[in-house]
Order: structure tokens, then sequence, then C-alpha cells
């Protein structure tokens, strides 16, 4: 009998039951069918075919450690890391509320495995480095800012930039372009003298390394500068900062905020704008880290489209559902061609969209795809956000061009003010409304008080798409019951000017969690 | 690339490597195990050799060296069933994992057919079709995002849109097959070399449908003709809840016969639709059984129309008029209805068909059997529901869900009971496996089972393809 010991992997027993192999986490379409943009979710099967690379797969196999069953050798160690984490099958699988998780089952089988002594030569030696030079790119410590020249950093400043490894030591150009970026819009910042590794490098291969060290070295440094926002560049270590390093323990005042949205928030209060000269078509690329993991989808994309002659064209699975670039869950470490050949496939995906110019927000994404795109040959032109808007900045006051839609605003009122309408529905709960293509959102903060924002919202639960005619007449109506009535009534009786449809971006499960029964019963639906 | 390298500890692996690379086969056991189960909990062998093939040639040349060897081969799709018929029941096999021949061979639209490789998805088939302005007869199992086009018609797969077009096998026009000698056959209007795939019954003997339900047992599909409609943009919906099963069934009975629908869908009881849709008889405390409707015309005033009698049958058989947030529901999240009910537990299902008039007398028994077991009590809940196929039948669909390893063994109890209730009641699961085998070949006719037999010895005289099946599973 093999050891069959695995108490990390253990913590999602309930996981490896329900999953009841329906295989669409490896093979699902649902572009047409269910309206999802989800096609083929797992970019690592996509590549080398067999089921065992898929969620469906690996929990069989693991269920089969589990029992026993299989060796505990150098192939299930090499399969191991073979996961980029994506999440994009968690994403895709509607068997539980959240999906079942196997990107955090990979990680805690990666512990297990390394508790055992199971793990590849090449990442201990990269924790060493870590450890030791506070990078995994074997790099000695004192060159992580030579890349800023002689430039002093103050010692208080209202912005840390958080450079990140690859940024400091392999993509230089995103590091320069971002400092030039926050020079440019006047951004009171600074970077941290003794920056150490965010860590997310050790979490993703399942070790611990200084992981907490390094955290509490890194934000009594932050801390000292007096920052209100923590801003990077990178989305591992947005990730690392957003969510590793609170559910370990660490407290912090600071915001973490990525580049995005950083700029997103200095775009809408007029510090910053962008005009390119001439018309071009731009996609980008959503980094694992900051869309699935992190739930920043909107803010890249509206920075990008704030650019004066851009066109952002998505690519054929974009957002929650884009395929990995393949760098990620430590497998460019582990199985750099196979990192290639995910990368090279989403260059494919990229050139489907006969865009000039693939954009990303995350320097690991931005070398995987360089390298896939070089794999194939391939002469799409990549670029990652600071890099690409830094020639664009603009100066002077900006005009704003684009005109509120009026309905919108009104609609929007109506609704702060019937904050009723949302009752049953808890916390967070997020719903996207869209009239004559715009878009506006409702988040619930708590029973009774709701936020309207008048943007899309990064990942909300459900999508309603009210006609003018509809719109026009429920804001209209005095009282919060015979609104639901109504509402219920453009849903179930449309009319060619007056009807309402919804469009379900989360699974059942999830939405009942979230208290849409009620709000359905109210709505007379159900 | 491959990255978990090939035992090559199978004895055909140094022959069989070189029909398709070293990327596309391996014996190792880490690939071997997630293939060891499709989607429910039944287990027999494991395949000793996993190929994924590419082309049609290349299936040839490994059956022939498997036919030479005697050497069993288990051909595989989405490996979303849910009776494990695409397991093995000997040592040694060879699996061919069809997901890689998903291609769109032509779009014949004189003739209103389109062929595609039988490992092609009937998600991704709805998505090309649509782009062309078609749609399909029979759109697939609800587990269609992962169901194959050829895993289905193996086995005789049955869900939506089966209302009005029936089962998988109803829509087949034509089928290629490599037979276990390697030869390929072209099915239907195909014996003709010359002739488009237009028609199924010609000159011949209807040797499609030799091929389909043969649970892979006869030869490997490797293309699949099926039937296209134009798409129709016109849908309308309707929810209907009645007082007792036997007013709902009637009304469905009568609307299914009428041929009105796309999809009809039965729940039988309050828990069924409270698992389906939770709170959604809230409202409805007299409500026990419902149905959901779906029309889909070309035509606006017809789907209207059509919506309108039936909500008049309806309300004739004492039907109460729900709304229609179900049946928008059900339809609009195609192919996803399913998977959210695992959060229940794991699944036991008892699918089958019967006559519509037949499904009250099931359900008498289900009750029985889930109130003996106090499953609820136990937290295992169920669903039963049933879709209208095609004039006068329906599937019924009467699942119970595990929630946890350690009340598995009730629900097994329960469910072997389940499965001797459907039988008894004049069920016909609409495939055997290892799910049913063992029921249907208690009830069979020899003289029938002789003839299934003969046929198989008849085109593969080495039982090569998926040995054992239909022969019982104990
Ligand atoms: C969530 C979910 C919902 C489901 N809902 C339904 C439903 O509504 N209705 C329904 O009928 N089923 C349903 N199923 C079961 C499953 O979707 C169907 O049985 C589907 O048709 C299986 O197709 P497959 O390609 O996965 O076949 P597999 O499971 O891979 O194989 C099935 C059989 O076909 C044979 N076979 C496969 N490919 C070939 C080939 N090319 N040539 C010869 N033989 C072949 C195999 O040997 C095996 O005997 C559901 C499953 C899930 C997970
Ligand atoms: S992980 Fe989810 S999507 Fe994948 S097979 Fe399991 S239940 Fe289905
Ligand atoms: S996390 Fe990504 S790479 Fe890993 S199994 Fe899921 S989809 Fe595949």
């Amino acid at each position: 009998m093999n050891d069959t010991r695995f108490s990390n992997v253990m913590e999602y027993e309930k996981d490896l039951w329900l999953c009841a192999r329906c295989g669409d986490c490896s093979l699902a379409d649902k572009i047409v069918a269910s309206n999802r943009e989800i096609f083929h979710p797992c970019a690592v099967k996509n590549v080398l075919g067999f089921e065992a690379y898929t969620a469906r797969g690996r929990i069989m196999v693991i269920n089969d450690l589990l029992a026993g069953k299989l060796e505990l050798d150098d192939d299930l160690v090499n399969w191991a890391f073979t996961c980029t984490t994506c999440k994009n099958c968690q994403e895709t699988c509607t068997a539980t509320a959240d999906g079942i998780r196997m990107a955090e089952i990979t990680e805690a089988l990666r512990r297990d495995l390394v508790d055992k002594g199971l793990d590849m030569p090449k990442h201990r030696i990269i924790e060493e480095y870590i450890e030791k030079e506070g990078n995994p790119y074997k790099e000695p410590r004192e060159k992580r800012l030579e890349l800023f020249g002689e430039r002093q950093w103050p010692e208080r400043a209202e912005v840390v930039y958080f450079v990140g490894c690859t940024s400091a030591y392999r993509e230089r150009e995103i590091a320069i372009d971002t400092v030039a970026l926050l020079d440019k819009a006047g951004v009171d910042f600074t970077i941290l003298p003794d920056e150490e590794c965010c860590g997310s490098v050790m979490h993703r291969l399942g070790r611990e390394g200084p992981f907490n060290k390094s955290a509490q070295k890194n934000i009594k440094a932050i801390e000292k500068t007096k920052a209100k926002y923590l801003i990077t560049a990178c989305a591992g270590c947005y990730r690392t900062w957003k969510i590793d390093i609170p559910e370990n323990g660490h407290k912090f005042k600071f915001e973490v905020l990525h580049i995005t949205e950083f700029l997103d928030k200095l775009i809408s209060e007029k510090r910053i704008a962008f005009e390119a000269p001439n018309g071009i078509r731009v996609t980008y690329h959503d980094p694992c880290h900051l869309g699935r993991h992190s739930e920043v989808y909107e803010a890249p994309r509206r920075v990008i489209q704030s650019v004066k002659n851009v066109e952002l064209v998505e690519m054929m699975t974009n957002k929650r559902y884009a395929h990995c670039c393949g760098a990620g869950g430590g497998v460019k470490s582990s199985h750099g061609e196979l990192a290639d050949k995910i990368a090279a496939r989403r260059i494919n995906e990229a050139e489907d969209t006969q865009a000039e110019l693939l954009i990303t927000a995350c320097p690991f994404c931005l070398r995987g795809l360089h390298d896939g795109a070089d794999y194939i040959k391939s002469s799409l032109r990549i670029i990652d956000i600071p890099q690409f808007l830094l020639p664009y900045v603009i100066k002077g006051v900006i005009e704003v061009s684009e005109e509120e839609n009026p309905l919108k605003q009104e609609f929007m009122d109506y609704l702060r003010a019937h904050p009723k309408i949302f009752d049953g529905l808890k916390p967070d709960a997020v719903i996207d409304y869209i009239i004559e293509d715009d878009r506006f959102h409702v988040r619930i903060v708590k029973k009774g008080q709701i936020e309207v924002n008048p943007i899309r919202a990064e990942n909300p639960d459900v999508e309603l798409t009210f006609s003018e005619g509809a719109v026009r007449e429920l804001i209209q109506i005095p009282s919060e019951d015979e609104y639901a009535a109504r509402f219920g009534q453009f849903f179930k009786e449309p009319t060619d000017e007056k009807w309402i449809k919804f469009n379900l971006r989360r699974n059942i499960v999830k939405l009942l969690m979230k208290g849409y029964r009620k709000f359905a019963q109210k709505a007379g639906l159900i | 690339m491959t990255i978990v390298k090939a035992a090559k500890t199978h004895p055909l692996y140094d022959k069989l490597v070189e029909i398709v690379s070293e990327e596309r086969i391996n014996d190792n056991p880490i690939i071997i195990s997630s293939y060891s189960h499709d989607a429910c909990h039944l287990e027999a062998e494991r395949p000793s050799i996993v190929i994924m093939p590419e082309t049609v040639e290349e299936i040839q040349k490994i059956v022939k060296i498997c036919n030479d060897t005697r050497t069993a081969v288990i051909p595989a799709g989405g490996r979303n069933g849910i009776c494990g018929a695409c397991l093995p029941r000997v040592k040694g096999a060879v699996m061919l994992d069809m997901v890689k021949m998903d291609k769109i061979v032509t779009l014949d639209e004189d003739a209103m057919t389109v062929t595609v490789e039988a490992g092609l998805r009937w998600a991704e088939l709805i998505h090309r079709l649509d782009e062309k302005g078609y749609k399909l007869g029979f759109r697939g199992p609800y587990g269609g995002n992962v169901g194959t086009v050829g895993g289905s018609v193996s086995i005789n797969s049955i869900g939506y849109a089966a209302s009005k077009f029936g089962p998988s096998t109803e829509g087949v026009v034509s089928l290629e097959v490599v037979l276990p000698d390697g030869s390929v056959i072209t099915t239907g209007s195909g014996w003709n070399r010359d002739a488009q795939l237009f028609a199924r019954f010609t000159s011949f003997n209807d040797i499609t449908g030799v091929f389909l339900g043969d649970h892979g047992t006869l030869g490997v599909k490797t293309k699949v003709t099926l039937k296209i409609y134009p798409k129709a943009e016109f849908i309308t919906y309707g929810d209907f809840g009645f007082r007792t099963l036997e007013d709902a069934v009637r009304a469905f009975h009568e609307v299914q016969k009428r041929g009105l629908t796309e999809e009809l869908n039965l729940l039988t009881d309050r828990q069924s639709t409270d698992t389906f849709f939770p709170g959604f008889l809230d409202n409805h405390p007299e409500i026990n059984a419902m149905f959901a409707s779906i029309v889909q015309e070309t035509d606006q005033q017809l789907a209207d129309r059509k919506m309108e009698i039936i909500r008049e049958t309806a309300l004739e058989h004492g039907g109460k008029d729900l709304g229609n947030f179900a049946s928008q529901m059900h339809w609009s999240e195609l192919f996803n209805l399913v998977q959210p009910l695992y959060n229940n537990g794991f699944w036991l299902n008892t699918c089958h068909l019967r006559p519509i008039l037949r499904v009250p007398e099931l359900m008498k028994k289900m009750w029985e059997i889930f109130e003996k077991y106090k499953l609820l009590n136990n937290g295992i809940k169920w669903i039963a529901s049933c879709l209208g196929a095609e004039r006068t039948y329906a599937t019924g669909w009467v699942t119970i869900f595990a929630p946890t390893k350690d009340k598995m063994d009730l629900a097994l109890t329960a469910w072997n009971e389940m499965l001797d209730a459907v039988i008894a009641t004049g069920g016909c699961p609409y495939w055997n496996g290892l799910l049913w085998e063992d029921h249907t070949l208690r009830q069979v006719d020899p003289a029938f089972l002789n003839v299934v037999h003969t046929l198989k010895r008849a085109i593969d005289p080495n039982g090569i393809m998926c040995p054992h099946v239909f022969e019982g599973v104990k």
C-alpha cells in the first residue's frame, strides 16, 4: 500500500466527492448554448490532450492516490506541476457554488508532495535564492533597483509602487514605464529600498520558503512610508498581496491596487489622459491572477478604452473564461516548453481578432506570451499596459467626450431612491444593468443599503438588459412592490417596446446563496 | 509533447505508436487513471492504453492490429455517459479517446444534413450550425457540452428537443463505421458512392440502425450525418402547475400527442421542483406537479398560437398558469441544467423510457422507496423528471443524490430497488452499460438476444469490439 496521507488535499474532500465527472472543465463549449464565452477551458489539456491534465482527470488521479492505487514517483511529481492553477476549470464548473476548486487542490497536493520530500530539484534552488537574494531569478539583491539608475526614493509618499521580481530583473521596461507614467500623472510615490519577493512563486509551488518573513518585512517597510496605496503592475504580486498575505494572517492598513485600477482612478479623477495619434485595433489578455483570481476584468479594459483612437476587440475567450497564457502556477519554471505551447495558442487566439497589438497587464504573462509568439514565429506585437500607455499620455485638461445617457442617469437615480427593490439579496450581490448598450451596476452593501455605480461591474451575478420603453415605465412607478410586479411582467410577457432579458453570470447554486430566490419571488418570476 | 511519459508496457505499444506518434498514445497509470470512470460511480476494468486518433485511417490501422492480435478495442467519446458503457470489461484493452475527431466534414445545405466526425460534441456542433443559420433536430443529451455525437448515437441518448425530434438516433441519416477487420462502410444513401448523404432508408435493410445503440460493439463510428433545420428564432414559454401528478400527466400527454413543443419537461412532485428550481412553488402550496413547455418556430404567430393551445390544454386539465420563468431558465441554461444539482451529492440515475401514461405508476413505487429508506431524513434528495419524446413516450429520469461518502451505501440500496421498480413498471432503459445490463438481461426475450449476439458474431467474429457487452456484468 502506498502512502495515502495527504492532509492538505483532504481539506478538499467534499470537492473530491461532489465532482461527478461531467467533463465541462475539459471539453465544454458554452459559447452559444448557455451564452458564456467558455471554450475548452483547460489550456494545459488543450496542448497535452489526455484527460489527466484536466480537473476531471486530476480528481480521478487524486482519488486514486488517496486510495493507494498509484505510485508516488517522478511521473506523478511531473504531472502535479503541469497545472497552471489558472482556475478556468473552476469558473466553468457549476457543480458547487464556487465550482470545484482545482487550483487550490493542486496547490494542496503540491504541499503534500513537498512534505513527503517529493519535489523538483529546480524548485529547491528557486527557494534557496528567494531566501538568500529575495528573488527567484538568481540575481543579486543589490541589483534590484539598478534599473532606476541613481534616482533617490522618498522615505514617505502617498503611494508605494511594488516593483516585483519579474519587472525588476527581467521585464524591466514595465517598471521603467510604470514609474514614468506615475511621474507624468504627478503621483506622490516611492519604491521600497529593499523590496523582497512577494512570495507568489513559493506559494504556487506548494512551498513555504520565507513567505511570512518577507511579507512582514515588506509590510513594515511600506507602513514606514505612511502610504495609503500599494500599487503593483504584476498580477502575481497583486494576487499575493490581495489574497495570500491577508489569508496568512498578516494585517495592514494600506489599500492594494493593480496599476490598471490605479490608472482607472486617475483617469476618472482627470489626472491623466491618453490619445493615440492614429487609429489602432488592440486586444487584451486577462492575466489569471488579475482576472479569475482577483476579479479585476473591467478596469484594464476601461483604461485601454480611455485611449482616444483605440479600438478594443475581445478574443474568443475573455474575462472570466479567458484561456491562460501558460506561464503561471510554476509551469514555466517546471515545464518551459509546455508553457510556450500554451502561450502560442493564446497568440493564435489574439491573431484571430485581427488586432495589431496584444496588451496584457502582468510581466509574467508578457514574458510567457513573447516566448509563445517566438515559438510559432508570430510577428504579433505584444506589450504590457504601462508600455502601451506611456507614449499616448496627453497634456492639459481632459475633456470628457462621452455624454452621459440621461435615461441611464434617471434609472440609476430611481434605483438609489428605492433600495427596497433589492431586499432579500445578500451583501455583495451585484447586478449589471444594460440599457441601450450602456451599463451601470448595483451592489448590495447591506440590508437596505445599495451602491449604484455608473460603470460595468467587474464580475456581476446577473446581467439585466432593458428596453428603453421598459425603463421609461419602470422609473415612473412609486412603490417597490409595483415595480417588482411590472418588472416580472416585462420578463414574462415581453412586447416589442417593453422587455427585459436575463443573463445569469453565475451558477444557480451561487445565485441562491446570494438571495436571488427572494428577489425572483418578489418580482413574481417564481 | 508529452509530460507524463508512456510506460510502454502494453504489448502493442511499439506497433501502435508508429501509427499515431508518442503524443497521442499513453499507457502510464496516471493517464489511465483519468480514463477509469465515466460520469457515474460504476467501475469495470481500466483500459491498458489510451490512444487519441485523428483520422479514419489511423483508426483502421489500430483496429486491424487489434483484430490480428485479438486485443479489445473500446471507443470512448466524451466519457460523460452515466452507465459505465465506455469502460472495458476485460484487461489489456485499447481505448480510443475520440475527442480529437471533432470536425464538421460537410454541411449539405441542399440535402439539409450535416456530416461530422464522431468525436464532435453537441454544444460545439450547435455553435457552428448557429453561425450558419441552422439548428439540429435532437439537440443533445443534457450533458451535451461534453457528450459526443458518436457516443450519444451509440447508446440511444435522449434529451434536448426530444419532444419534437425524439432521441439522438432518430436524427441520424448515415454513419461511417470502421468495422472490426479495419474496413470502412458508409450507411444510408452512402451505399451509393456517388450519392449525397441525404436519406437513411434506401435500397437495402436499415444498416444504420444496426450500429445505432450498439454500445460500440460492432465497430468504431467515425462520421455521423444528422438532419438539420432552419434556425428558428421565435420562442414561447409556459410553466403549468397541477394539484395531482395524474392531472399533470394527462395534460402532458395531450400536449405531447399534438406535437406542439420543442421541449416538454415534467417535474413529478414538489420535491423534484424544489431540487431543480428551489423556491419555485413556494407561492403555490396547492401544486404538486408541473411542466415547463418550450415552443420554437420560424414564425412568431405560430409560436404564440401553439403556446396558447398548450395553455388551454393545461387549464382544461385543471392546470394553473405559473408564468414562464422555469421554462425560460431551462432553455437558456442549455447543457448547464444538471451540473448544479451535483451540489446535492453524487448522483445515482435510473434513466429510461416509458409511455407517458405510465409515469404515475412508476412514481408511486418510487415514493414508497423514498419513504422506506427515509431518504430526505438522511439528506438524500431526489429529482424525478420526464422529458416528452416524439409522440407519446417520455424519459423517466429519477435520480437521487448521496450528499457524502458515508450515505452512499444507503443510497445504493434504495437505488437498486428503484432500478427494479423501473423495469417492473414497463420501463425500457435507453442504454445498458454496467448500470442496466443485468436488469435488462433478466427481462429480455432469449430469441431477441440471440439476434443481437448473432449480429455481433457476424460483424466481429474475433470479438474485439467492447467484448462481453450485452453478456451481463456479474
Ligand atoms: C450532466 C450530464 C447530463 C446528462 N444528461 C443526459 C441526458 O439528458 N440524456 C442522455 O441520454 N444522457 C445524458 N447524460 C449522459 C451522457 O451525456 C450521454 O450518455 C452522452 O451521449 C454520452 O456521450 P459520450 O460521447 O460521452 O459517450 P461515452 O460515455 O464516451 O460512450 C458511450 C458509449 O458509446 C460508445 N462510443 C463512444 N464513441 C463511439 C464511437 N465513435 N463509435 C462507437 N462507439 C462509441 C462507447 O463505447 C460507450 O459504449 C448526461 C451526462 C451528464 C454528465
Ligand atoms: S470539476 Fe466540475 S466541471 Fe469538472 S468534471 Fe468535475 S463537476 Fe464537472
Ligand atoms: S487550473 Fe487551469 S490548468 Fe489547472 S486543471 Fe484547471 S483549467 Fe487546467
